[in-house]
C-alpha cells in the first residue's frame, strides 16, 4: 500500500507537467458529468414534481384539460388553450358528475407593502363551492386567518405568505394586484405542492375582470365525482359529452381535450418520464463516451511521450502492474477530477432552475440533487477515467525496457 | 570452490529481424563478471557492444545462448521475476541520464526503492546519504531542469547505487559531458567501486575510460576480440 501512495504522487506531478493538455481532457470530463448531474437531478425534480401534483389530484376528482394527451404537460406547466363555456357545460351534464370547478391561473406582478414581485394568481367557479370542495376533497385548511366571503378577499399559500416578499403576509392585509386592491383573509396549510402553495387564490369572476380573460372560460376543469361512482366510467362519459359539444361546434371527432382521472395521469408520467430519461441518458452517455476518448487519447500521447521514462522504470525494478497503475491513477485522477467540476456545475445549474422557480412560480420544480447522485458522479468519472486509461496503461506496461530506452534515441 | 559469478553469457547470439534482413548484433559471446569487476566493454559504433551491456544488465533476451543473472536463467523467469531481480541486482547509468523530469532529485534517487517496496523513512535516509556521497546534498529538491548535465548524471549514479546492486551498469557515462566533468562521474564511479566493492560494467568507445578499469572488453562485429586483465590492457584502436 505504500507503494501505491508513491505510484500516485508521480501520477500527479506528470498530470501537472502536461497541464494544459490535462485540463484540456479535464474538461471534456466535466462537460459529460455536467450534462448527467445537472439532467438527472432536474429530471427527477420533474418527476417528483409530477407526482405531487398526482397526489394532489387525489381520487375523487376527474381533471379535464383543453389540448390532446401530448399536450398534458405543456398545458400544466404553461397554460395554452382554454375551455369554453360549452365545455365545462357539457361536463357538468355528464353522469356522475357532481361539481365543476374551473380553474384559471396566471402569473402577474403584486405590491404588497411597497414590495413588488411577480406571483401566481388563480381564479375558481364558483368561489364559494370551490372553497368547499377543495377543503373537503383536497386537504385545503387554513393555517391562519378566515376564508374569504366577499369578492375583493383572497387566500395565500404557504410560500406567498413566508417566501416571496421580505416581509411575512399577514391575514388582514393588503395586496395589490393589477392595479386593485384585495385583503387577504387567510393563509392555507401546505397543500404539498410547492406549486400549489405559490398561488394566491380568488373568485374565477375577479380573476376575470383583472387579467381580461374571458368570462365563462377556464384553463381547467376540476370535476369532483357523485359518490360511488368509478372515475373510470365518468371519466368515459365526459369525454362523450365533450366530443359532442366539439363536433356540434367544430365539426370535427378529433379529441382536443384530455379527460384525466389519477391513474391515466400516473401512467402518462411514468411513460413521459421513461422517455426523458432515456433521451436524457443517451445525451450524457455521448457526452462521456467523448470525454473518455479524450482520456484515452490524452494517455495514448502520454505513453508514448513518455517511452524512455517507461523503459527506466523497467530497467530500474518496476513491475508491469506498477507501470499500470501509475497510468490508471493518471487517468483515474483526470476523471475525478472532471468528475468534481462537472457534479458542483451540474448541481449547480439545476438548483439555479430551482431557485428561479421559485421567485417565478409557474416554473416551479425541486431539483433532485441527492448526496447519491454526487456520489455517482464522483465514482462513476473516476470509473470512466480508469476504463479510458485502461488500454494505454496496458500499452505502457507491456513496453519492454530495452525496446522503450532504444525509442527516440 | 569459486564464487558464481554475477552474470554469466554463455554462447549468446542476438539476431534482429529488420524487415526481411537478419542482422545479427552478437555471434556466440561468453562472458562472465565478477563480483568486484570493475570491466570496460569497447568497441566501434555498431559493434555489438550495446546489445551486450542489454545482455549483461538482463534488459534483453538472447536469440540463443544462456544469460545467468546470480545463477538464474533470466529466460526462465517471468518479466515480473526478472524486474525485481533486475532492480535488486543491477544499478544503471545512461549517457542520457534518463532522470524523470517530474520528480526532484530526492526523488529520483528514491524510485527504484519505490519499485522494491522499501519504506518511505528508509527511503529518504539512504537517498540523503547517497546524494551526500555524490555531492548533491544541497540539491535534493530541486528538479533535473535545475541541474547541469554533470550533476544530473551524479544523480544517476546515486540512483543507481541506492538499492545496494551488486552490479552498475554504466552505458557511455561520460558521453554527453565534458572531459573535466567526465573525470569526475568516473572518479565517483570508481570511490563506489573501491570502497564498497561494487562492480562496475562501463560501456565505452573513448579509451580514456577504459584507463580506470581492471578489465577489458574489446568488441568488434558482434564478437569478442580481446578479453583481458588491466595488466596486460591493449585499447581499442591499438
Amino acid at each position: 500500500m505504500g507503494s501505491l501512495k508513491e505510484y500516485f504522487h508521480i501520477a500527479v506531478r506528470n498530470i501537472k507537467t502536461r497541464s494544459l493538455r490535462s485540463w484540456l481532457t479535464i474538461f471534456g470530463i466535466i462537460i459529460g458529468v455536467f450534462l448527467i448531474i445537472s439532467l438527472l437531478s432536474i429530471s427527477e425534480g420533474l418527476k417528483a414534481t409530477i407526482n405531487e401534483q398526482l397526489q394532489a389530484l387525489g381520487g375523487e376528482m376527474v381533471m379535464v384539460m383543453p389540448g390532446g394527451d401530448e399536450d398534458i404537460f405543456s398545458s400544466m406547466m404553461f397554460g395554452g388553450a382554454k375551455l369554453e363555456r360549452e365545455d365545462i357545460e357539457a361536463i357538468e351534464k355528464a353522469k356522475g358528475v357532481d361539481t365543476v370547478i374551473g380553474y384559471s391561473y396566471t402569473g402577474t406582478p403584486a405590491r404588497y407593502e411597497d414590495e413588488v414581485k411577480q406571483i401566481a394568481i388563480s381564479g375558481l367557479d364558483p368561489w364559494k363551492e370551490s372553497l368547499e370542495i377543495m377543503s373537503i376533497f383536497q386537504g385545503w385548511d387554513l393555517a391562519d386567518g378566515r376564508w374569504p366571503v366577499k369578492e375583493n378577499e383572497i387566500l395565500i399559500g404557504q410560500v406567498v405568505a413566508n417566501d416571496i416578499f421580505s416581509e411575512k403576509v399577514k391575514p388582514g392585509s393588503e395586496m395589490v394586484i393589477k392595479g386593485r386592491k384585495f385583503i387577504i383573509t387567510g393563509i392555507l396549510k401546505s397543500l404539498g405542492s410547492k406549486q400549489d402553495d405559490s398561488m394566491v387564490y380568488m373568485s374565477m369572476d375577479v380573476y376575470q375582470d383583472i387579467t381580461g380573460e374571458k368570462r365563462g372560460t377556464a384553463a381547467y376543469a376540476l370535476v369532483k365525482l357523485e359518490e360511488g361512482v368509478d372515475e373510470n366510467v365518468v371519466a368515459e362519459d365526459i369525454e362523450d359529452a365533450l366530443s359532442k359539444t366539439r363536433k356540434r361546434r367544430f365539426g370535427t371527432d378529433e379529441a382536443d381535450f384530455s379527460v384525466i382521472t389519477s391513474e391515466r395521469m400516473g401512467d402518462l408520467a411514468g411513460n413521459i418520464l421513461g422517455i426523458i430519461q432515456l433521451v436524457i441518458f443517451l445525451f450524457a452517455g455521448v457526452a462521456i463516451v467523448v470525454g473518455g476518448i479524450g482520456i484515452t487519447n490524452s494517455m495514448f500521447t502520454s505513453v508514448r511521450e513518455r517511452t524512455r521514462e517507461i523503459g527506466l522504470m523497467k530497467a530500474i525494478g518496476a513491475k508491469n502492474s506498477a507501470v499500470m497503475i501509475i497510468f490508471l491513477f493518471e487517468a483515474g485522477i483526470i476523471g475525478f477530477t472532471g468528475g468534481v467540476g462537472g457534479t458542483i456545475l451540474g448541481a449547480g445549474l439545476a438548483k439555479g432552475i430551482e431557485l428561479y422557480g421559485q421567485v417565478h412560480p409557474m416554473f416551479y420544480f425541486t431539483a433532485s440533487v441527492t448526496p447519491g447522485l454526487i456520489m455517482f458522479g464522483l465514482v462513476f468519472s473516476f470509473f470512466v477515467g480508469c476504463i479510458s486509461g485502461l488500454i494505454p496503461a496496458r500499452a505502457a506496461a507491456k513496453l519492454k525496457p530495452v525496446e522503450a530506452l532504444r525509442r527516440y534515441e | 570452490m569459486p564464487e558464481e559469478p554475477i552474470i554469466r553469457l554463455e554462447n549468446v547470439w542476438k539476431v534482429y529481424q529488420l524487415g526481411k534482413v537478419e542482422l545479427t548484433a552478437l555471434k556466440g559471446i561468453s562472458l562472465d563478471i565478477n563480483r568486484g569487476d570493475f570491466a570496460t566493454i569497447m568497441g566501434p559504433s555498431g559493434s555489438g557492444k550495446s546489445t551486450l551491456l542489454n545482455m549483461i544488465g538482463a534488459l534483453d533476451f538472447p536469440t540463443r545462448g544462456k544469460v545467468f543473472l546470480r545463477g538464474k536463467d533470466i529466460t526462465s523467469l517471468s518479466e515480473n521475476q526478472l524486474s525485481q531481480l533486475r532492480g535488486k541486482t543491477i544499478g544503471f547509468v545512461f549517457q542520457e541520464f534518463n532522470l524523470l523530469p517530474n520528480l526532484d532529485v530526492l526523488e529520483n534517487i528514491t524510485l527504484p526503492m519505490v519499485f522494491q517496496g522499501v519504506g518511505s523513512e528508509e527511503r529518504k535516509a539512504k537517498a540523503e546519504r547517497l546524494a551526500l556521497a555524490v555531492g548533491l546534498k544541497e540539491r535534493i529538491l530541486h528538479q533535473p531542469s535545475e541541474l547541469s548535465g554533470g550533476e544530473r548524471q551524479r544523480v544517476a549514479i546515486a540512483r543507481a547505487f541506492v538499492n545496494d546492486p551488486e552490479m552498475v551498469i554504466a552505458d557511455e557515462p561520460t558521453g554527453n559531458l565534458d572531459s573535466i566533468t567526465g573525470k569526475k562521474v568516473m572518479e565517483i564511479l570508481t570511490d563506489f567501486h573501491k570502497k564498497e566493492g561494487k562492480t562496475v560494467v562501463v560501456v565505452t568507445h573513448d579509451p580514456n575510460i577504459a584507463s580506470y578499469s581492471e578489465k577489458i572488453v574489446n568488441i568488434k562485429d558482434g564478437q569478442i576480440t580481446v578479453n583481458h586483465q588491466q595488466a596486460a590492457k591493449v585499447l581499442w584502436g591499438h
